[in-house]
């Protein structure tokens, strides 16, 4: 009986939150998410009513890139208040906080993507091609 | 915003258009991702992102996205089932979600419900503002009609053979399937083909040439001209007597001017009737006559059967002055010539007195600027 309880109360509680999320609208909107969700086979129903599995789907993935900004917006601070320490100038200027592809590259090492950068890039496809046809 | 990534931008869409159209036919969902997730890292409390690091984000979030559907339907196709649960997709959030860990992740018989994934969701859930979506977004893809092929009733033709129904779509045109080889019906002679074109190749050479030698002329008369002509018809001010002097060898020898001659060769009748004015048909005399037999087009375009009268302006300023082009005239009609244009070389000598008369005038004009008087 002690067992029943607290899955009674789990149940409890996810049906409640289940319920709640009909209210919530998650940032990535549904028929985006029904779309993808159908490429890869997820099932809808057919009445087509946006039920608590599409928008569990979508929420997971807002939280999820959610923790990747925080972590990137981490990194980016604490680069800003490294470099800040000889100006107090800078502080004002920049305050402005720019998602860059380094700062993402670091944060999602941690769950596991791999993004790499270029480190320079070449004005043409054929820069430093052209010398080496001259050369000959 | 900073577009630094404008390149790596452009790798990407080499990469899409490698992986074929699939990625094509997505550009308005990663563009409705786009927004959604810049609006996200916007709440996270970023102020603006490179170009390619929200399209890098963007891709990651559909791949989760896909990624957890795909796990979810794995779920439950494993359970026997082709509808997805919500236990299923706990489940494939658990999945996902088990390189950062969650609580409780060791337990494997924990029950569903209290699954440490969907713990940390509602915690979000309780902590994170709703943000909806910016806007209104339409459901998408949306199914394209096609129109089906009409039936042989529709088209009230009746069907080839007997054994075909009429309700049944009606067979395409034949043109569409029968291919029949079409033959040039001329007899080809090559000595002829090689004539003409031979002709023809001779003919657009004849008419660059001139071009350029019109331009060219145009070109040194207009460098050479007075401010106040300008406003005139560069036709009237194309004056040879007011061009710089050329070097000899520097221009054709082949200018020869032949007004006389032009009315002489020329079957048209229209040059006569009209000496003064430059018509078109002046102007393409030469070409039509070359055209019937071949000659000299190019010198006898740039004249015109009547000469303008040279007039000279003199002012304190010694650019306008310069007796050189006067000998230009001289050169520009003997060279080449014909014995029949004694007309022409008359109305030359003419020319020659003026030049020695104005020759003066210039003379006493430099030696005295100071009692110079205007012409």
């Amino acid at each position: 009986m002690n067992s029943a309880d607290p899955k009674h109360d789990d149940e409890a509680a996810l049906i409640e939150f289940l319920s709640s999320l009909m209210d919530y609208t998650p940032t990535i909107p549904d028929e985006l998410a029904e779309h993808y969700l159908g490429k890869s086979g997820f099932q809808c129903p057919d009445i087509r009513v946006f039920d608590c599995r599409t928008r569990l789907v979508a929420l997971a993935t807002q939280k999820f890139i959610a923790e990747i900004a925080n972590d990137a917006l981490q990194l980016c601070k604490a680069r800003q208040s490294a470099v800040v320490k000889d100006k107090r100038d800078k502080l004002q200027k920049d305050k402005r906080l720019i998602l860059t592809n380094d700062d993402l590259s670091k944060a999602l090492r941690e769950y596991g993507v791999n993004m790499k950068r270029q480190e320079y890039f070449a004005e043409s496809p054929s820069t430093g091609m052209e010398s080496a046809a001259r050369d000959d | 915003m900073n577009d630094g990534g404008g390149e790596s931008r452009r790798n990407i869409d080499e990469c899409k258009s490698e992986r074929g159209g699939e990625q094509e036919e997505d550009e308005f969902g990663r563009a409705v991702t786009r927004v959604s997730v810049a609006q996200i890292c916007e709440s996270a409390g970023y102020h603006t992102f490179q170009r390619s690091a929200l399209e890098a984000l963007a891709d990651i979030a559909l791949r989760y996205l896909r990624d957890l559907g795909r796990s979810a339907r794995f779920h439950a196709n494993l359970a026997g089932r082709t509808a997805c649960n919500v236990f299923d997709v706990i489940q494939a959030l658990e999945d996902l979600g088990s390189s950062q860990g969650f609580a409780g992740a060791s337990d494997v018989n924990h029950p569903l419900a209290a699954s440490g994934a969907l713990k940390d969701i509602i915690r979000y859930t309780n902590i994170a503002e709703e943000i909806p979506f910016a806007r209104a977004v339409p459901r998408f893809p949306i199914p394209k009609t096609r129109k089906p092929t009409p039936s042989f009733l529709q088209l009230g033709e009746t069907p080839p053979h007997k054994h075909i129904p009429s309700w049944l779509p009606a067979f395409p045109d034949p043109h569409t399937y029968i291919h029949t080889p079409v033959w040039n019906e001329r007899g080809s002679d090559p000595r002829t083909e090689k004539l003409e074109q031979a002709r023809q190749r001779r003919k657009a050479e004849k008419s660059l040439v001139s071009l350029q030698q019109r331009l060219a002329c145009n070109g040194a008369t207009m460098a050479s001209m007075d401010g106040e002509l300008k406003g005139k018809r560069p036709l009237d001010g194309n004056n040879p007597f007011l061009a710089p002097p050329l070097l000899s060898g520097e221009k054709e020898a082949s200018l020869v001017p032949m007004p006389a001659g032009l009315s002489l060769k020329s079957p048209d009748e229209n040059i006569e009737k009209k000496p003064g004015g430059l018509s078109v048909v002046n102007a393409f005399a030469p070409a039509n006559e070359a055209a019937k037999g071949g000659g000299l087009i190019d010198e006898a375009r740039q004249l015109k059967p009547k000469r303008p009268v040279v007039q000279f302006k003199f002012g304190l300023d010694k650019r306008t002055v310069n007796p050189a082009p006067l000998l230009f005239g001289n050169r520009y009609n003997r060279t080449g010539g014909n014995a029949t244009d004694m007309s022409w070389f008359s109305r030359d000598e003419e020319k020659d007195d003026k030049k020695k008369r104005a020759e003066q005038i210039l003379k006493e004009a430099m030696e005295n600027p100071q009692e110079l008087v205007q012409l």
